[in-house]
């Protein structure tokens, strides 16, 4: 081997207005990481327990990608093939660690809250799929839109888990009560089986609403090939 | 091959730079704010623990047993902070404490009177316990009413929750054993290593000097 194989495509791929929009739309629904391609399953189902904590977890992931997306995209023709899982981690690690002292900056009480998962970021298998299958192989504003609609997404994903288990576990939204003194509160859905449980209802739900949807879309493509062929 | 890797080894070298470059550039600019937080939690839990303190000082163990005045809560080492109220008069002293607890370090804080050797006051700062079950030690009210008036003339002991017979005893939480043992290891502890220092120098405590 003479020549370090890159890992880029030969020539630049361009790309359509409406596909670089289909980069940032994607994560938030299509290719959800959570909801599609049951991903970053860690810190989805261990930080969860309150709405606060996977809003900041979510957010703090979306930097991360959004940035290591970028500077894996900035540098993607440089890198040798051989040695592109090492840079790549290299990159989500410095993203990981910038987000670890800017959320202590932020918040101490939020920084304790989420505990070791910050630097567990670096191995959460989303981050790494990411530069892996996409910003090492698009342009820089393509791949940051990427990160931002992914991490987005997993934002969204994990603020559906939190609020079913913190108003189910704890009585509370955001940390406002919401029912009465009387009101019991179902632990469970604090502790870790509750995180299962939540994480299979919301499953079931978006597999069905899929279903549905994609059943109603073809209904609709089947009565409208009928109405051409009558017309 | 010998071209291949040096330029593999250049551009590592070279991202590791621009890596380690971000990282110091964070950390300057965000160290200040941070350190400012944290010691603003740790001022905010003193002045719950002491309610009506207008001054704290923070005061340092040294491994003679003297006393130093600390400029700050990043000093580390053994040490208290001690309270005061408007017209300078002393209140009483907090103490941080640490022990392991089921899932991680339990960290509090609790006031201290040396007049009565007593404990009166105990605030949680930082713990990872079950949540609904461990992490009550920091909000059950029954639990808490242990820290009204907790002697700690003899070593401190966590009993079954109903078992409490004696004032130096913690009545535990049911459901919470492991976690509400921990905070009767950590008060023992604490008691036995901070208080002899607070009370050979009570005189010099009280003058806040």
């Amino acid at each position: 081997m003479d020549q370090p194989v890159s890992c880029h495509p030969a020539t630049p791929q361009q790309s359509t207005p409406e596909q670089t929009m289909t980069a940032f739309t994607a994560g938030l629904w299509k290719q959800n990481p959570v909801f599609v391609m049951v991903l970053g399953m860690c810190p989805t189902l261990a930080i969860t327990n309150s709405v606060r904590n996977a809003i900041a977890m979510g957010l703090a992931t979306t930097f991360v990608m959004a940035s290591a997306n970028g500077f894996i995209s900035l540098i993607r023709k440089l890198v040798p093939k051989q040695v592109r899982i090492a840079t790549y981690i290299l990159m989500i690690a410095t993203s990981v660690t910038i987000v670890d002292y800017l959320v202590k900056a932020i918040s101490i009480p939020v920084y304790k809250a989420l505990g070791a998962f910050i630097p567990l970021i670096v191995s959460n298998c989303l981050t790494l799929e990411r530069a892996e299958s996409y910003a090492g192989r698009n342009p820089i504003f393509k791949s940051i839109l990427d990160g931002l609609g992914m991490g987005l997404g997993f934002t969204f994903a994990l603020t559906c888990l939190g609020t079913v288990r913190e108003v189910l576990g704890a009585g509370t939204f955001l940390g406002f009560p919401l029912f009465g003194p009387n009101f019991e509160p179902w632990v469970l859905f604090l502790l870790p089986p509750g995180g299962f449980i939540t994480l299979a209802m919301w499953l079931l739900t978006f597999t069905l609403w899929r279903e549905r949807a994609a059943k109603r879309k073809k209904a609709r493509e089947a009565a409208e090939q009928i109405a051409v062929e009558a017309a | 091959m010998t071209g291949n890797a040096s330029q593999m080894i250049r551009l590592m070298a070279a991202v590791s730079l621009l890596c380690g470059l971000l990282i110091v550039g964070t950390e300057i600019n965000t160290s200040a704010r941070i350190r400012h937080n944290q010691e603003a939690i740790m001022r905010e839990s003193v002045a719950q623990l002491l309610p009506g303190i207008e001054k704290q000082i923070i005061y340092g163990i040294q491994p003679s047993g003297e006393l130093v005045i600390l400029p700050n809560v990043e000093t580390p080492g053994p040490r208290f902070f001690a309270g005061y109220d408007a017209s300078g008069k002393f209140l009483d002293v907090v103490i941080e404490a640490s022990e392991r607890g089921y899932a991680d370090v339990i960290s509090a804080m609790y006031r201290y009177s040396p007049a009565t050797r007593t404990i009166t006051g105990f605030q949680v700062i930082d713990m990872k316990e079950t949540p609904g079950l461990g992490n009550k030690i920091g909000s059950d009210a029954g639990f808490l009413e242990n820290f009204k008036q907790l002697d700690a003339t003899h070593p401190i002991g966590t009993v079954k929750h109903g078992a409490k017979k004696n004032p130096w005893e913690i009545d535990a939480i049911s459901g919470a054993t492991i976690s509400s043992r921990a905070v009767g290891r950590m008060l023992q502890k604490s008691v036995a290593e901070i208080t002899p220092a607070v009370q050979r120098n009570l005189d010099r405590i009280q003058r806040g000097q």
